[in-house]
């Protein structure tokens, strides 16, 4: 079964290079325009991975990722932050929220696939460890 | 010589009471005598005129004698007796005696049955005769007694002479004794003397200038002890002058201070920091007005108080409280930034000074400086730098993952190719007119952007800028009108600047549109303005947003699948170029129908004939 992957930007442009790549890459892609939109996607359907922008109009990645891990607190699946904050300060916040990692931009599609890959095959070891 | 003058006062003053005294007492004496011989005579003329004349009368034949006047002369117990005689009434003596040298003077008439007296002259060189007379009764006619008595001498009575000198004996001895105690009694005066002299020498010594008009009378007498008091009385004088006139010196000195300090005070008050002043011991002394706007408390609840008492800041209470006490030199300073408790939304700088000089610990200078709007000034900077970085990486993001895109997948895709090339094109577009618009919003808020007006017809102008947005418009497939009626009045302005503003606006105009859309560069003359405006038919925006659009970095909220690019600087410099040139830029918008941006410029009167026309 395909994994599913939630993207969650205002930049159109971004959606577009991403999904592509990721549906090349054999993933199920959804996306958003902004925090609001994603968290209906999400009661339709919850993702396997969720990456999001963080300065979105109306409901910001922050919002949203607080908003997500409150809602659905047994279903800690990871998030993918981007942002080019580089301040300590501003990074603080993910500490208070479980599986939250980030994704330096400028993004290169390339590490956001090799990202996913690590992980569904570390995710796929810990559920079948004979496998 | 003092001495000797009052020795030589004291004897003639002696010698003087003694002649009073003997004058007195020989007066006294003369007047005994007269009365006494006034008594007697009269006594004996009204005895002897009460006997019968014939008794007194001499006897016949033996005429001029009278054997009772004898009596008297030869008895007599007054030495002063000069004479007795019985006058007739033409003036013959019937009878008389006299006393060796003296002569009987002629009868005067007598008044009828009366005794009276009378002065005698009895000649040149003798002594006067007091004569006391009275009527005789005799069968003869009228006779008068007559007793005379030489008047008292008034001499000194030799017999009186030792009583004479026991008085001036005692008179003399009194000298030395009232010498003795004049010396006591001036001995204080002499030393008071000593002193102001002492004090005159002084005054004059120290007073150069001061000129003593008489040298100090060396016999120390009391008319020197008053020439000396004169003198010190003239200096205390000349000095109580001279403490009124560094008293109103003082005065006039005091009031300059007050009226210092007070302007002080008023400076200090008007300064747009809070000032306190803490003594040593960590107690308001001074305080002005502005500390309340900027902490919150009132001036009365600090003053006299210590820091725990008013402070409700703990930044501010702990540096208060390190400058307390001793162990600070001038070169204690410490400057704290924090947030008032008593102002929110107030950022302050506090700087503690210690007051230090001349050995001596004054206290502590704070001062409070409201750091508001710097503090805001550096957060705008740091989101400016925050969100410039923002606005450049989204285009780099853009255009990296394109070419990763590119790389990987669209190398065999023309599709992608074409779209991939597209969108790198305008993110390139994108962050070139974000770094030219960064360059002038900093030339604009350097001031170093100044526009160099000239005199422009505008068809020209307008039309170069609707030929450069044509090809932009096209590619999005919206159209692009012209309306710019015909002899349009001149107008001053800079015309590369007026290019970078109008290009915003179409930019904007073409960006924020629906393809198939159009839009519209419109000019048209007012009475006294030109109006340019840009018309499109785009998204529009809300009331909200058009009162926000021209602001520094604001972006309206897009929607839809469509990426606008937009940065938040071409309209705020637009407006700001417009304002530049004494303009107006207006926006009229509905949401869903699209916007008018309109610039009013001033007209300019129409030049004479060869004016340059640019």
């Amino acid at each position: 079964m395909k994994k599913s992957i939630l993207l969650v930007d205002d930049e159109p442009h971004v959606i577009r290079v991403l999904r592509l790549m990721l549906e090349r890459e054999g993933y199920d892609v959804a996306s958003a325009n902004d925090g609001n939109e994603a968290l209906e996607k999400m009661a339709a359907r919850r993702p396997d991975v969720m990456v999001s922008d963080i300065q979105m109009a109306g409901m910001d990645g922050r919002e949203l990722c607080r908003t997500v891990r409150a809602r659905y607190p047994d279903d800690s699946f990871p998030i993918f932050v981007m942002t080019s904050m580089t301040a300590s300060e501003e990074r603080a916040w993910v500490r208070e929220l479980a599986n939250v990692e980030f994704l330096e931009k400028p993004l290169s599609p390339r590490q956001l696939i090799a990202r996913l890959t690590t992980y569904f095959a570390n995710a796929a070891t810990q559920e079948n460890p004979h496998a | 010589m003092k001495n000797n003058r009052i020795g030589l006062i004291l004897v003639v003053s002696s010698l003087a009471v003694i002649a009073l005294v003997v004058t007195l007492l020989l007066q006294r004496q003369h007047k005994d005598q007269a009365e006494q011989v006034r008594a007697q005579g009269l006594g004996t003329v009204r005895s002897l005129a009460a006997l019968p004349a014939s008794v007194l009368l001499p006897a016949p034949g033996q005429p001029g004698q009278s054997g009772v006047l004898a009596s008297l002369l030869a008895g007599r117990d007054n030495p002063d007796f000069a004479y007795a005689a019985i006058s007739a009434e033409d003036g013959r003596n019937l009878a008389e005696v006299a006393s060796p040298g003296a002569i009987v003077p002629p009868a005067a008439p007598l008044a009828l049955a009366s005794f009276d007296e009378r002065s005698v002259a009895a000649g040149q060189n003798a002594r006067a005769i007091r004569e006391f007379r009275g009527p005789l009764a005799s069968a003869d006619g009228r006779l008068q007694l007559r007793i005379g008595y030489f008047e008292p001498h008034g001499l000194l009575d030799l017999k009186d002479l030792p009583f004479y000198a026991l008085i001036a004996l005692a008179v003399f001895l009194l000298v030395p004794l009232i010498y003795i105690v004049i010396k006591r009694e001036m001995a204080p005066l002499a030393a008071l003397g000593a002193q102001l002299q002492t004090l005159n020498a002084a005054q004059t010594q120290a007073q150069p200038g001061t000129a003593l008009t008489r040298e100090l009378d060396a016999d120390q007498d009391v008319r020197g002890l008053a020439g000396k008091l004169n003198r010190y009385l003239d200096h205390t004088s000349a000095r109580i002058r001279e403490l009124e006139q560094d008293s109103i010196a003082s005065m006039a000195s005091g009031r300059l201070l007050e009226y210092g300090s007070n302007k002080m005070q008023a400076v200090l008050q008007c300064l747009p920091d809070g000032l306190l002043v803490l003594d040593p011991a960590g107690e308001v002394t001074f305080a002005t007005g502005k500390i309340e706007p900027l902490l919150g408390v009132p001036v009365a609840e600090v003053l006299s108080q210590p820091s725990e008492a008013w402070c409700r800041d703990p930044e501010l209470r702990a540096m208060l409280a390190r400058f307390r006490g001793a162990g600070l030199d001038a070169r204690s300073q410490m400057t704290i930034e924090f947030n008032p408790l008593g102002v929110p939304g107030k950022r302050l700088w506090a700087t503690a000074q210690a007051l230090v000089g001349h050995s001596m610990a004054y206290g502590t200078l704070v001062v409070l400086r409201d750091a508001t709007r710097e503090h805001l000034a550096r957060q705008a900077g740091n989101d400016f730098v925050a969100h410039v970085a923002h606005e450049l990486k989204s285009p780099l993001n853009v255009i990296g993952m394109y070419g990763e895109m590119l790389a990987d997948v669209g190398i065999d895709d023309p599709a992608l190719r074409v779209e991939a090339i597209n969108v790198i094109q305008d993110e390139v577009e994108r962050m070139v007119s974000l770094v030219n618009n960064l360059l002038n919003v900093s030339k604009l808020e350097m001031g170093s952007m100044r526009p160099e007006r000239h005199r422009v017809k505008l068809d020209d102008l307008l039309r170069d800028a609707w030929q450069q947005a044509r090809s932009r418009a096209e590619a999005k497939n919206i159209r692009l009108d012209l309306q710019v009626a015909r002899d349009l009045a001149a107008v001053s302005v800079d015309k590369d600047m007026f290019r970078i503003a109008l290009n915003n606006l179409l930019n904007n105009a073409i960006k924020y549109n629906q393809p198939g859309g159009s839009v519209t560069l419109m000019a048209e003359e007012g009475d006294s303005d030109v109006v340019i405006a840009v018309r499109d038919s785009g998204i529009g925006m809300t009331p909200e947003d058009r009162e926000r659009v021209t602001e520094k970095f604001f972006r309206v909220r897009e929607t839809g699948d469509e990426q606008r690019g937009g940065h938040g600087l071409g309209l705020y410099l637009s407006n700001q170029i417009v304002e530049l040139h004494h303009g107006r830029l207006t926006i009229e918008s509905e949401l869903g129908h699209g916007s008018v941006f309109s610039i009013h410029l001033k007209k300019m009167p129409a030049l004479a004939e060869g004016g340059q026309v640019l």
